[in-house]
């Protein structure tokens, strides 16, 4: 199995209640599997703050997979292993 | 549609106040504008573009001051509360439009009126009261040295009602300072000096009271809008948490992804961040929310620093002041960058352009270019928050380096040398706000070809930056960015509040812009004919900018993002090149059919959009 911290900030840092939360998963797992995972520890909140239910699909933004920069539009597919970081980085519009 | 104008939404009267003969006088709203370009910016581009001599001294007897409403405004319709003030910029030297939320624009519908036009100059201190059809220039006097705060206490007091709302200009708008603001109630109008071409007409206030109300065709259309519109405000993630934190919501996601200006943006990552985000602000400065008319967003704070040298009360502070005086100044002091944000509003001045030209010189004092003899004494070190309000205070009061720094940070370059403009962090004048292009190029010719300069309402970073757009990619940017000036600038007419973004673009027009702007008119607007008017709005500024004898060689970044790459975090290496900047121009012209060399609309786009008349002007 393998351990990843998710570090996240505002409204979905409330949510999962720490600046960093440690969670298991396969090893390896993709990004789309850390979703499904902390979808099923934190539930409807989360998926709030996530997925747009006026469309049903995941919201875009951006993630900082240890050092490099991904997509939730295009990157769910990759690879996380034991030891990775996560950050999602969340956009916030107009101001 | 009172007085039996054609469209819902529309009073149909425009009132028009000479100060120089004290001519009132209230005409009817022309109903071919209001068709083609709306409201708002859109419609007071249209006005000025007649109105206006070419190349008019902003300052001087000829220009003008239009405020202007939209047609959603006043109804049920959330998001809606803006309104806008338009004239030609002292501090950028072309048309500007800086928009405010609040109360002041649905009262001015209230009192019977789409909007204002204020010409001529006054030669002693007035105010204007409205009061719905009586409209009156009352000697201002007693309130020309009053800061905005208090000049509303005393003209509440004055005429007895808690329910006016008032538009009054600070210290640095009398005096015509650069970058003076207009404060409306709470709401500034902000940027590109309107403040000061106010002061120029010796316009203390606009105080307004009105108790009409606003006409709609079909009131269960609108009613099922708005619903579905809160709907979406409520569920939408990208707007979420905007009520808990403010539009601070993001500034440690932003520095997590190395997009937070810092230290005048000589990086984009700041240490101090921690201290200064809206998690930080909430615990320990907000006493409260508020929210602007009919609006379920509730974005703005209400905080207090209770007591201590930063003792303030304000509303906010919005994430251009956690930016402007925190990373950017790199101070880390939630409750000094209160007191920054307060300083600001007493002095009437942009809270960015004072923050960014602080920047400026606390950068002189680091290369040493400036020493403490050249700074009044204060140490005015990055991080320095004490230096920083000291400096404000400064320019607030324009004295000695403060003097300086109110010219804006490219007067001051000019004017220190010393290769001190390749990081003035401006273009056409106009400070940056805190959104970086660095490393989104759709953003940054966004930025470069915007009729304001650093404006991040004329361009939005979030379709790179959220990644639904592959921030990688040069092809098809100057077409992204092109579509999102177009729901920009039809939201800014229709005077619908950019924070809902995500609802009202954010790459293009959103179907729900349409669906407001049709459900309160009763137009029956498809795509195509709403992109046409935002296309149409787009080019008559951009024919005011070059009347003006604004071309491409104008259309700029400032210099540090062309040379500079960002030097660490998840963004390093982003910036962009002059040679990238040049090809997206390009690519951003072709799409809008506008002359590569001179970057002007050509005949045949202007022809297409009914704008024949300015052909000539622009040649």
């Amino acid at each position: 199995m393998a351990k990843v911290k998710v570090k996240t900030f505002s409204v979905i840092r409330d949510v999962l209640g720490a600046d960093v939360v440690e969670i298991t998963v396969d090893n390896p797992e993709t990004v789309s599997g850390l979703f499904e995972a902390l979808l099923r520890l934190y539930g409807q909140p989360f998926k709030d703050k996530i997925w747009d239910p006026n469309t049903g699909e995941m919201a875009p933004f951006l993630m900082r997979l240890n050092e490099t920069i991904i997509r939730s539009t295009s990157d769910m597919n990759m690879e996380i292993r034991d030891g990775d970081e996560l950050a999602i980085i969340f956009p916030i519009g107009g101001g | 549609m009172a007085k039996g104008f054609k469209y819902g939404g529309y009073i149909g009267q425009l009132l028009r106040v000479n100060l120089t003969n004290k001519g009132i006088t209230k005409e009817p709203l022309r109903e071919d504008w209001a068709r083609d370009f709306v409201g708002g910016v859109g419609l007071s581009a249209r006005i000025l573009y007649d109105e206006l001599p070419p190349r008019v001294d902003a300052l001087g007897l000829e220009n003008k001051l239009v405020m202007m409403t939209g047609p959603v405004n006043g109804t049920i319709i959330p998001a809606a509360s803006r309104s806008s003030v338009c004239a030609k910029s002292p501090y950028t030297g072309s048309f500007f439009h800086s928009i405010f939320g609040g109360f002041l624009g649905p009262e001015l519908k209230f009192a019977g009126y789409d909007g204002l036009i204020i010409e001529g100059q006054a030669d002693y201190p007035v105010y204007l009261w409205i009061d719905d059809d009586k409209v009156e220039i009352r000697d201002a006097g007693h309130l020309w040295g009053k800061d905005p705060f208090k000049t509303q206490e005393v003209l509440r007091k004055e005429i007895g009602d808690e329910e006016i709302h008032i538009a009054t200009i600070g210290l640095a708008g009398e005096e015509k300072a650069s970058y003076a603001m207009i404060l409306c109630d709470i709401r500034a109008a902000g940027r590109g000096g309107m403040g000061a071409v106010m002061g120029s007409k010796k316009l203390k206030a606009i105080v307004i009271r009105g108790t009409g109300g606003v006409t709609v065709p079909n009131v269960l259309k609108v009613y099922n809008t708005a619903i579905k519109l809160n709907e979406l405000i409520a569920t939408t993630p990208a707007v979420q948490g905007l009520s808990q934190y403010g539009t601070p919501r993001n500034v440690a996601a932003m520095n997590e992804g190395g997009i937070l200006p810092t230290r005048n943006w000589q990086t984009e990552t700041f240490a101090g961040m921690v201290n200064i985000t809206g998690e930080a602000m909430r615990e320990k400065v907000v006493k409260g929310d508020r929210a602007c008319f009919a609006c379920s967003i509730n974005c703005t704070k209400y905080s207090v620093v209770p007591k201590g040298p930063y003792k303030s009360i304000i509303n906010g502070a919005d994430y251009e002041t956690i930016y402007g005086f925190g990373s950017a100044c790199a101070v880390d002091n939630i409750e000094a960058l209160c007191k920054a944000d307060e300083l600001c509003d007493e002095y009437g001045i942009d809270l960015i352009s004072t923050a960014l030209c602080i920047a400026w010189a606390m950068e002189c004092y680091e290369k040493g270019i400036f020493t403490r003899e050249d700074t009044d004494g204060i140490d005015l070190k990055f991080g320095n928050a004490d230096g920083m309000l000291q400096m404000i205070e400064k320019i607030g009061k324009r004295e000695g380096l403060g003097a300086l720094l109110a010219k804006g940070t490219r007067a001051a370059a000019q004017i220190v040398g010393k290769d001190t403009c390749r990081f003035a962090i401006q273009n056409k004048g106009l400070e940056w706000p805190g959104h970086t292009c660095r490393p989104f190029p759709a953003c940054a010719v966004g930025y470069a070809t915007g009729p304001r300069g650093g404006s991040h309402h004329d361009i939005r970073p979030t379709p790179e930056k959220s990644g639904l757009v592959d921030r990688k990619i040069l092809e098809g940017k100057g077409a992204l960015a092109a579509e999102i000036n177009h729901w920009l600038i039809l939201a800014d007419s229709t005077l619908l509040c950019h924070l809902a973004e995500p609802i009202w673009g954010p790459i293009k027009i959103n179907d729900s812009l349409i669906e407001a702007l049709n459900s309160v008119t009763g137009w029956e607007l498809d795509y195509q004919g709403a992109r046409k008017i935002a296309e149409r709005q787009w080019n008559m500024i951009r024919c005011f900018s070059a009347r003006e004898g604004f071309t491409r060689e104008d259309d700029q970044l400032p210099v540090r993002f062309m040379e500079e790459p960002v030097p660490e975090g998840p963004m390093k290496g982003s910036y962009i090149p002059r040679e990238t900047l040049e090809r997206l121009k390009d690519d951003y012209y072709t799409y809008r059919g506008w002359d590569l060399k001179t970057g002007n609309p050509t005949k045949a786009k202007l022809s297409e959009l009914g704008l024949d008349f300015a052909t000539e002007d622009i040649g």
